[in-house]
């Protein structure tokens, strides 16, 4: 057996033991335990049908805030993200400036969505304008990642190009860089949009507005049966938007000789 | 007649590029010793004199990775000056890293030339006069109305006037090469360097594209510098040519008196 083929197995052996310490771990091994978890899941599911269509006058409302709430988050982190990721730009800025401003987008992702609307109802109150802006600065950390990686993955040929006319940086990033990327930018946002409607949905968890408080609250009630309603609708409406943005992007795609 | 390049003299330079003969210098882009490695012990360049006069056509010749392009982006400034001299415009380097400044005098057009896609033909042609403007103006104003009366009328006087809205992804190869070289034009430059241009573009469009070039070097004074491996653009076209093998210039001739054979040997050299 040559060193690559062992050096194979062993891994997939270290793999197969991580998996096991794991399950272990977190309580997947026990039978009694998984025996006790499947009877209460069918338990759920029963209460769970047929779904309760007498709170679709709640419900909807609240989706509603939540795809403004998705909206309102999307176009902050845009504008949040845009200039930050133009800033982590070697070519545009300088070799200083540029990781210093990666360090802040990471910064910025390693706080999940949820706990930035903790944070945000602290200063805002309960209500969706804590979920917008909650949402609007986690996705300014991951559009500010995704733009600045699209920047970069432009020809350097092009770059190079326009460069040598003796433009200014700025005019770089106008006439070189963002018509370049735009296609790519355009696809980012729409699913970061996608993403947002989803993280809009828990925003209620943490009092942040939108359908999510309904949700938890019917849960607490143990009302299943309107919890369905409620997940029925926001799946509706997610297979809508992902229908609408494959229509986008697919209208914006550039057909490239 | 082919022409060798003049002795170095004590100081390690040739008379050519004396500081004092600047005022009068016929050429253009004048370099003497250049050395450039991209690694260590890697030499591109390998001690190269290189001269092109202003106002013609100079065609550099060689094999793939002879050497030609970076030549080429030593005298734009994309790459530092490492060792030797070059005078550039009568701006004369001979520091390392001196003649990293872009200027819109010096126009450059890459290989696959570096045309924005998703821009419109006029737009990309407007892209070279980026350095004639205002920063503010250009960012959200647009661009002046005299300027762009001034691309479209280079645009059709190429033969792309009834394309000047069309995408360039929309465009054939021909037609890319001559939005490259309006928008080099755009940038009003004295000095133009093409990288393998017109490369693989059939006789009619390549002659199209090379006569404007000539018209213009006689017309306006501008060099044009060119990077090819194809000796029969260097036979029909080239006012001079200078033949680069291994990172040293091993041939220079006026385009008119060298034949086929001198100049294929020279780059097997």
């Amino acid at each position: 057996m040559n060193r690559r083929v062992l050096r194979g197995r062993l891994f997939i052996l270290a793999l197969g033991v991580a998996l096991i310490y794991s399950l272990a771990g977190v309580g997947l091994l026990d039978a009694q335990k998984l025996a006790r978890g499947l009877g209460n899941i069918a338990l759920f599911s029963s209460d769970l049908f047929p779904p309760d269509a007498g709170v679709i006058t709640t419900v909807a409302p609240a989706m509603v805030e939540t795809l403004q709430i998705a909206l309102v988050g999307t176009f902050i982190g845009t504008v949040v993200a845009m200039p930050l990721a133009l800033l982590a730009m070697p070519i545009l800025t300088n070799s200083a400036v540029a990781p210093g401003v990666r360090l802040v987008l990471a910064f910025i992702r390693t706080i999940p969505a949820l706990l930035w609307g903790v944070l945000f109802v602290v200063a805002f109150g309960l209500g969706p304008a804590a979920g917008a802006t909650g949402i609007g600065l986690y996705s300014a950390g991951y559009l500010g990642k995704l733009f600045y990686e699209l920047l970069e993955g432009v020809d350097p040929e092009v770059v190079e190009a326009v460069r040598s006319v003796g433009c200014s940086r700025l005019q770089l990033a106008r006439y070189a860089l963002l018509p370049e990327a735009a296609n790519g930018l355009l696809a980012q946002l729409l699913f970061m949009f996608e993403y947002n409607v989803r993280a809009s949905s828990i925003m209620g968890f943490v009092g942040a507005g939108g359908i999510g408080y309904y949700m938890l609250g019917y849960i607490q009630l143990l009302r299943y049966d309107a919890l369905l309603t409620a997940v029925l609708i926001t799946l509706l409406v997610v297979i809508v938007i992902d229908w609408l943005s494959i229509r986008i992007r697919g209208a914006f795609l550039l057909h490239d000789a | 007649m082919t022409s060798e390049r003049p002795l170095k003299d004590a100081t390690g330079f040739t008379g050519r590029s004396s500081v004092n003969a600047l005022q009068a210098s016929p050429y253009a882009v004048e370099a003497t010793d250049l050395s450039f490695s991209y690694g260590r012990g890697q030499h591109v360049l390998r001690s190269m004199d290189f001269a092109a006069p202003q106002g013609q056509i100079t065609m550099v010749i060689g094999a793939s990775g002879s050497g030609k392009t970076t030549l080429l982006k030593l005298v734009k400034g994309l790459l530092p000056l490492q060792e030797g001299r070059m005078t550039v415009l009568r701006k004369t380097y001979d520091s390392p890293g001196e003649n990293r400044h872009i200027t819109s005098e010096i126009a450059y057009i890459p290989q696959h030339l570096g045309l924005v896609r998703s821009l419109t033909v006029l737009q990309n042609a407007l892209t070279g006069a980026l350095g004639r403007l205002g920063l503010p103006y250009s960012l959200f104003g647009g661009f002046p109305h005299a300027l762009i009366q001034e691309a479209k009328d280079r645009l059709t006087r190429i033969g792309l006037g009834e394309k000047i809205e069309e995408k360039v992804y929309n465009l054939s190869g021909g037609e890319r090469q001559r939005v490259a070289i309006i928008r080099a034009r755009m940038q009003n430059p004295r000095l133009i360097l093409a990288d393998e241009f017109v490369s693989q573009l059939d006789t009619v469009t390549t002659t199209t594209i090379m006569d404007a070039l000539r018209e213009q070097t006689r017309n306006d004074g501008v060099t044009y510098i060119q990077t090819t491996h194809e000796l029969d653009l260097v036979l029909r076209f080239a006012d001079r040519v200078s033949v680069i093998s291994s990172g040293k210039v091993v041939l220079e001739a006026e385009g008119g008196a060298v034949d086929r054979q001198t100049l294929s040997e020279a780059i097997r050299s």
